[in-house]
């Protein structure tokens, strides 16, 4: 059973993402991106970082990288380990995130947002929004992902 | 070669072939009338895509285009046709960007149905001042979207064929407007409400965007100013949804916008690097436009009556919390500004911001203070 974060649970995510061919309709589809995940760990221990790879139909899974790696991405999307937790528990209640657990909504609820760019390029940050419902599809799909607690 | 046709209609039929009954050669010398020949496109990982049939003569559009008979780009070209477009737009910097045929096949493969992808099951009934409020919005936006959808179709009939990409991401364009226009009116009349008074959200800076003389003028009211206003409305619309149905709309739109923002930046950055002699013109719209945003008279979340009321109304949770909803609505415009600013610096304009030229940055700090 992956644990969260992991290169192992972004490939089984991934897995179920790419196989499931509903997630390329209902506004989903082709997607070219690169967004990172920033997991901040509790007790100030260094946040654990993932590089999550969009092309076309497909995801190619989340690398795990260094802070260095957050420069090149188009975006990435960082909580403390309890809120990804929280919103990941969501998902596996309901199949899907729901109320305010969505991404676009925990993003909106943040004073800093969720989803923000080392660059400051709109142009690249605006992505998060214009894949928001196949970046949706993607943590839906961990709700078929059984996920050990990290 | 020579064939007989002998063709035995009834006297009524409106087919051509119908006159070809006399004894002639065929004429074949359409065979060798043809552009760049031999070509053979390859699919990518994605299909066949635009992207995959810029090869030779194909995939070189002109700097500027003699364009006015509608000839396909790349086609050869015939002998004494006459002009069938009054194509104002023939000069590459005026519409183009270096992303348009990735643009149209994401338009293409992202798009969405209102009838099916929403979950109008979802929607219950709603205390009566939020459902007002709700459909407020749904008025003000399809009245907006009206304007989106309309706009840019003048401006594709305008366009010369040869910068068909460009073209195609606007026609759908038209398509994703066609859609919010739809979408904002089925939710206004699906749970017991109806449409409200018409905005007059259409008049004013909205409404002057279709008198821009210029596609560069129009891109920058419409994609930048405009749409990405709305863009941020539409993101923060799941602030202000009360049930899934509401989340989803606002989501897909938000997503189909984004895409038209994208348009805009990236025909201003390449209007930045290859027009230079224009970037005083261009500073002049974002002037014009600023102004509008600076009023804020016709921005929703602005100081527009209507709808920043029925906004604070639906981000409060009624018109008991109406002064907490407002709070929310001033972090809204907080951040229409600053991503706006950020698009603007984006786009190759972002000197107006550091010269004193633009009033947005001191605009932001107000509202921050």
């Amino acid at each position: 059973m992956p644990r969260f974060p992991s290169e192992q649970w972004f490939g089984a995510v991934a897995a179920v993402f790419n196989g499931d061919e509903s997630y390329q309709g209902a506004g989903g589809g082709q997607c070219n991106c690169r967004a990172g995940v920033v997991v901040e760990a509790p007790n100030d221990a260094p946040a654990d970082v993932f590089v999550l790879t969009f092309e076309g139909a497909e995801c190619l899974g989340g690398q795990p990288a260094d802070a260095a790696a957050l420069a090149d991405v188009d975006f990435y999307m960082q909580m403390p380990l309890a809120d990804w937790q929280e919103m990941l528990g969501d998902i596996q209640a309901h199949g899907h995130a729901t109320a305010d657990h969505t991404l676009n909504s925990l993003d909106l609820n943040r004073e800093e947002g969720l989803a923000t760019s080392v660059h400051g390029d709109q142009y690249r940050e605006d992505l998060f929004f214009r894949y928001n419902q196949t970046l949706q599809f993607f943590f839906d799909a961990s709700a078929r992902v059984k996920t050990a607690r990290a | 070669m020579g064939v007989s046709q002998e063709v035995h209609l009834g006297e009524k039929s409106m087919s051509e072939a119908a006159q070809l009954d006399v004894e002639r050669d065929l004429d074949l010398g359409w065979m060798d009338r043809r552009g760049e020949w031999e070509i053979q496109a390859r699919p990518s990982k994605n299909g066949l895509t635009l992207a995959d049939i810029q090869i030779g003569d194909y995939g070189d559009p002109p700097v500027v285009s003699e364009n006015q008979t509608g000839v396909p780009r790349g086609a050869a070209k015939r002998d004494g046709s006459y002009r069938i477009g009054a194509y104002g737009v023939r000069t590459k910097s005026e519409i183009w960007l270096d992303n348009a045929s990735f643009l149209y096949e994401e338009a293409l493969q992202r798009q969405w149905s209102s009838a099916t992808d929403i979950p109008w099951h979802t929607i219950e009934p709603l205390p009566d001042d939020i459902e007002q409020a709700q459909c407020a919005m749904d008025t003000f936006l399809t009245e907006v979207e009206f304007v989106a959808g309309d706009v840019p179709a003048r401006w594709v009939a305008r366009t010369t064929p040869d910068f068909f990409e460009a073209r195609n991401v606007l026609l759908c364009q038209v398509m994703d407007e066609s859609r919010h226009m739809d979408v904002f009116r089925k939710r206004a009349l699906a749970n017991g409400g109806g449409l409200m008074c018409a905005t007059g959200g259409t008049a004013g800076v909205v409404g002057s965007i279709d008198h821009s003389r210029d596609f560069t003028e129009m891109s920058s009211r419409l994609h930048i100013s405009g749409e990405g206003a709305v863009l941020t409305i539409f993101r923060l619309g799941e602030l202000m949804a009360y049930n899934d149905a509401e989340k989803a709309i606002y989501r897909l739109c938000a997503q189909d916008e984004a895409r038209h923002v994208a348009f805009g930046v990236m025909h201003m950055r390449y209007m930045a690097e290859t027009a230079p002699e224009r970037h005083e013109e261009i500073h002049c719209y974002l002037d014009e436009a600023e102004r509008g945003i600076l009023s804020g008279s016709q921005n929703p979340a602005g100081q527009f009556t209507q709808t920043s009321e029925s906004m604070a109304i639906l981000l409060g949770g009624g018109k008991a919390n109406f002064d907490e909803g407002r709070n929310r609505l001033i972090a809204i415009r907080k951040r229409q500004l600053q991503e706006y600013i950020k698009r603007v610096k984006s786009a190759g304009f972002g000197d107006r911001f550091e010269n004193g030229r633009s009033q947005v940055p001191e605009l932001l700090a107000e509202i921050a203070a």
